[in-house]
């Protein structure tokens, strides 16, 4: 059996919908932040297999994996220092008890 | 200031400056102060006439009308070799006379402006006077030529104007002195009127500062070089009677009286307007007298050039032609007819033509010859089109009888003339003053000044009008006057008869003795006037004559002045009024005797005189003279104030006209000034003019065209007269004035004095007549009948229309429109406002339902947008699908 685009964008697709589950289901922010993660890592795959396959995008996928993965460090970064905060205020991470937002 | 005119305009202009420190602030000074101005203004406005009056004099040249032709002749006569050499000179018959006087002028002759300088001193001798004018109202872009329609504010101060000021200023002067005593009750804080029944304030200042524009006006009139600018006049004239005549206008009668007045005067300036227009219209101009610049031209020349177009230099022909060539019909109207020959249009001459020649800026300025042999114009315009004849300007005849007619109208309401008579004799409602001032030196003169200022307007036809409306105006009245019990009403049918005198002597030719009776009849009315408001005011305001009676012994000079006044008006020998009657019947008589048909003009102001010494004499027994019954018993009077201008204005009644030789009755010195303005065309106009008969009585005299003719014209009907008797119209109607006069006088002392006679008797033998004069000749009730009552329905329908038509159709509308509105407002508060707030509360209700999406639940939130990209991209694919 050949290994194809197809099987990547498959995984890319379960990864992206395991994060995207993670995210709406997990109440504890870390574990919203870890989804976030896989969610752009599952965009990740997806450029990666896309720049594998497609000359077109050779270099785009790659240049645009790396911006990815920047972002995600710097995202990370300040999604801890919000948790941080928030846990300094509310003294628990729960999404949840996060809702002065609301309408 | 090239001329001393200057004055008369200060003079104009110090009444004026006095009315406007009254109106500003005459009710805060106390007692006399305001009018003592009014009296300095006009006093001041005296000093300047006599000066300028004395400067005129002395300015005047010297020499007769005679002389004057020969040097015209002799300066006509270097024409030909002067104007241009391409005129030939041969075609025109040389006379000895004129060839010698070329001879003598060769210098002239030789220089090519020779000519001009020689016509200026001619043109200037034969009406001396002192011009100046500003630009009032200039109309640009409406004539061709530039300055065309311009109206201006001038003065032109001829002998007949210096002579009308020094009248107007020294008789106003009087008046108001008079009237310094005569309102002296004014002077009151609180006045109680009797006859309005009302307590009312003083009004001495008001009074003056009406007196001072009254006078203003009038100056500004006899001023003025320009018909409009008499035109203003004319009416603030109207205005100033207005306000004076209705002076106690707390009293029904007074503003009645000052409405009547104003009314009827409309009527008669309504023609004067029609007449103003058709005149700018067909001459542009309403100048009286051309103004003329010497232009050099391009080759050197010197041509003199018409600057401002006089109206009667518009209307009469001029002395000669471009090429200086005389023309026969100077000073006349010249009637022509249009034909056309050889497809040229062509002026023919004919004296019944229906169109008049008018000699505009363009034609006098430009190229035109007289008329040639066969009696037809040409003119060469070179801004018209070139072409023969049809360059020259023309207007219909009937426009300029119209014109005429029209502007005599005005003066026929102004001079309360038949059949505009009736305001007259009920302006005797204002002040006495007031009448006094109405009926010598102002209002009424104006109209007479006025036929004689624009008298070369006036077609032969108008002045046949002018003379009948006067011979009528004159006979009507004075039997009115006879029956009138009322002290003024009497002196104003006097008035209104003596007016038609002058209306009568202007037309029939007599132009000086016209303004020459206006002149002397302002002194004598004056001091009539005064002299009846001496009377009411010593009476304590009665008017009735019948109440009167015996007042002789106890107001002396009024009653000795009054004498000279009635003396005056009768014709009395030596008594100014004597010298100016006298040419007004002797003019009637030259006119009558000319032409036979016209005899009523003679008769009826005859009789008239009659009548007049008639009831002037019974005004004097009647009031003077002692009676039984009714005799005045408190009597007094007046006061100084009021007498010393009574002295002077008798002595002036006497002597105003004398001459050299007191009993010469045509050697007056007055009229031989006034004789100075007479209109040039006088000399020669055809058809009914006086003068004419003259000129073919008395060829070679001197005094032709000064005096009416001492012999009757050889194909008049009276000619015999001469033959046999040696008579002429002097003789025979001085004789008849003084005999009619001299009964009238002796019928007054009969009834009044020595009584052979009842009134009430003759009164009840002729109820027919008595009834007639009673009623003023039913004129009243005629045109209350005619006009006033048909007005008046006319009105109270126009008023039922109004309240039941218009009115309820007003109504109506806002009836509907508050319907409307109404319905408006339920659709506005319902279906517009409904939809407004169903829309917010839309929104509000979508609002508040998706408030609940936003849980602030970020788990929530991520799953809406899982969902919202799997329906996005859905309904993407499912778009992209169908569209292939």
């Amino acid at each position: 059996m050949n290994i194809g685009l197809t099987h990547y964008l498959i995984l890319g697709a379960v990864l992206f919908v395991t994060g995207l589950v993670c995210m709406a289901s997990k109440r504890n922010a870390i574990g919203v932040l870890m989804g976030v993660e896989l969610v752009l890592n599952a965009a990740n795959i997806n450029f990666l297999a896309f720049a594998r396959y497609n000359q077109t995008f050779a270099i785009e996928g790659m240049v645009f994996t790396l911006f990815v993965i920047v972002m995600a460090a710097a995202e990370a970064a300040i999604a801890l220092a919000i948790v941080l905060n928030f846990y300094n205020n509310h003294v628990s991470v729960d999404v949840d008890a996060a809702e002065e937002l609301r309408g | 200031m090239s001329n001393p005119g200057f004055l008369y305009v200060i003079a104009t202009l110090l009444p004026l400056a006095s009315f406007l420190l009254l109106f500003a602030g005459g009710k805060r000074w106390p007692g006399r102060v305001g009018g003592l101005i009014a009296v300095g203004g006009i006093g001041g406005a005296f000093v300047c006439s006599l000066i300028g009056f004395l400067l005129f004099l002395g300015a005047m040249p010297k020499h007769g009308h005679h002389d004057d032709h020969a040097k015209g002749a002799a300066v006509q006569a270097t024409t030909p070799a002067a104007g241009s050499g391409t005129q030939p000179t041969a075609t025109k018959p040389a006379e000895p006379g004129k060839e010698e006087a070329a001879a003598t002028k060769p210098a002239e002759a030789a220089h090519g402006h020779g000519h001009a300088h020689a016509h200026a001193d001619d043109h200037d001798h034969d009406s001396f006077a002192w011009k100046g004018s500003l630009s009032w109202v200039a109309l640009t872009g409406f004539g061709s030529d530039d300055g065309g329609l311009d109206i201006r504010l001038g003065y032109y101060i001829d002998s007949l104007g210096a002579i009308m000021f020094l009248m107007v200023t020294f008789i106003a002067s009087l008046i108001h002195i008079f009237a310094l005593g005569y309102m002296s009750e004014e002077l009151q804080p609180t006045v109680e009127d009797h006859q309005a029944h009302v307590t009312r304030k003083g009004r001495f200042p008001r009074f003056f500062m009406w007196f001072s524009l009254f006078c203003f006006s009038m100056l500004n009139l006899v001023l003025a070089d320009n018909l409009f600018q008499v035109f203003v006049s004319w009416e603030l004239v109207g205005v100033c009677s207005f306000g004076l005549i209705g002076f106690y206008y707390e009293r029904q009668s007074a503003t009645n009286a000052a409405n009547k007045a104003f009314i009827t005067n409309r009527v008669g300036d309504a023609g004067f307007i029609i007449g103003l227009l058709i005149l700018w219209t067909q001459c542009g101009t309403l100048t009286f007298h051309t103004t003329t610049e010497t232009v050099t031209t391009r080759s050197g020349r010197q041509v003199e050039k018409v600057k401002q177009l006089g109206i009667f230099d518009a209307l009469r022909a001029p002395e000669h032609d471009t090429h200086k060539d005389p023309i026969k019909e100077h000073g006349q109207f010249v009637r022509v007819r249009h034909i056309t020959e050889d497809d040229d249009h062509l002026l023919q001459m004919n004296p019944a033509g229906d169109h008049v020649v008018i000699w505009d800026k363009a034609t006098l300025n430009g190229h035109f010859h007289g008329p040639d042999e066969k009696g037809r114009f040409e003119a060469y315009l070179s801004d018209r089109d070139g072409g023969h004849g049809h360059g020259m300007k023309t207007m219909p005849y009937w426009m300029l009888v119209l014109a005429g007619v029209g502007i005599f109208l005005g003066c026929v309401g102004k001079s309360a003339q038949f059949p505009l008579q009736v305001w007259l004799p009920d302006a005797m409602e204002g002040p006495t003053p007031v009448s006094a001032l109405v009926h010598s030196a102002t209002m009424v003169a104006a109209g007479v000044y006025l036929v004689g200022r624009v008298y070369p307007l006036f077609a032969p036809e108008v002045l046949l009008t002018i003379a009948y409306v006067g011979a009528i105006t004159a006979f009507i009245a004075a039997t009115i006057a006879i029956v009138q019990t009322d002290i003024k009403k009497v002196l104003a049918y006097s008035t209104v008869s003596q007016l038609g005198f002058m209306m009568l002597g202007l037309g029939v030719g007599g132009w000086v003795y016209g303004l020459f009776h206006l002149l002397t009849h302002a002194f004598f009315k004056a001091l009539l006037f005064l002299g009846s408001g001496s009377v009411i005011h010593g009476c304590h305001h009665e008017q009735e004559m019948t109440k009167m009676g015996g007042l002789h012994a106890k107001m002396r000079t009024t009653s000795l002045t009054m004498l000279v006044g009635v003396l005056a008006i009768c014709g009395t020998p030596l008594f100014s009024g004597w010298y100016s009657k006298d040419g007004i019947i002797v003019a009637a008589l030259s006119f009558a005797s000319l032409n036979p048909e016209h005899m009523a003009l003679f008769l009826l102001p005859l009789i008239g005189a009659g009548i007049t010494a008639f009831y002037m004499f019974r005004l004097w027994f009647v009031t003077f003279t002692p009676r039984d019954e009714h005799v005045y018993e408190h009597a007094h009077e007046s006061p100084r104030v009021m007498t010393v201008p009574l002295i002077i204005l008798a002595v002036c009644s006497v002597v105003v006209a004398w001459g050299p030789r007191p009993w010469d009755v045509q050697g007056s010195a007055l009229e031989h000034f006034v004789h100075h303005s007479q209109p040039e065309s006088l000399k020669v106009d055809t058809g009914i003019n006086l003068n004419t008969a003259v000129l073919q009585a008395e060829p070679d005299s001197a005094r032709a065209e000064n005096v009416i003719a001492n012999t009757f014209a050889r194909d008049s009907w009276l000619h015999p007269l001469t033959v046999k008797l040696g008579w002429g119209p002097h003789d025979l109607a001085g004789l008849l004035a003084l005999v009619v006069a001299g009964l009238g006088v002796l019928l007054s002392f009969a009834v009044y004095y020595w009584r052979v006679f009842d009134p009430q008797e003759t009164r009840e033998r002729f109820p027919w007549a008595y009834d007639l004069f009673q009623n003023k000749w039913h004129f009243d009730a005629l045109y209350s009948a005619l006009l006033v009552r048909p007005t008046l329905v006319v009105g109270y329908w126009c008023k039922a229309f109004d309240q039941k038509v218009i009115d309820g159709l007003i109504h109506g509308l806002a009836h509907l429109t508050v319907l409307v509105s109404r319905f408006d407002g339920k659709v506005d508060n319902g279906l517009v406002d409904g939809l407004v707030n169903l829309t917010g509360r839309v929104v509000f209700g979508v609002g508040d339902w998706l408030k609940g999406a936003q849980t602030g639940l970020i788990r929530n939130y991520v799953l809406f947008m899982a969902v919202a990209a799997v329906g996005i991209f859905a309904v993407v694919s499912y778009v992209l699908a169908m569209a292939g």
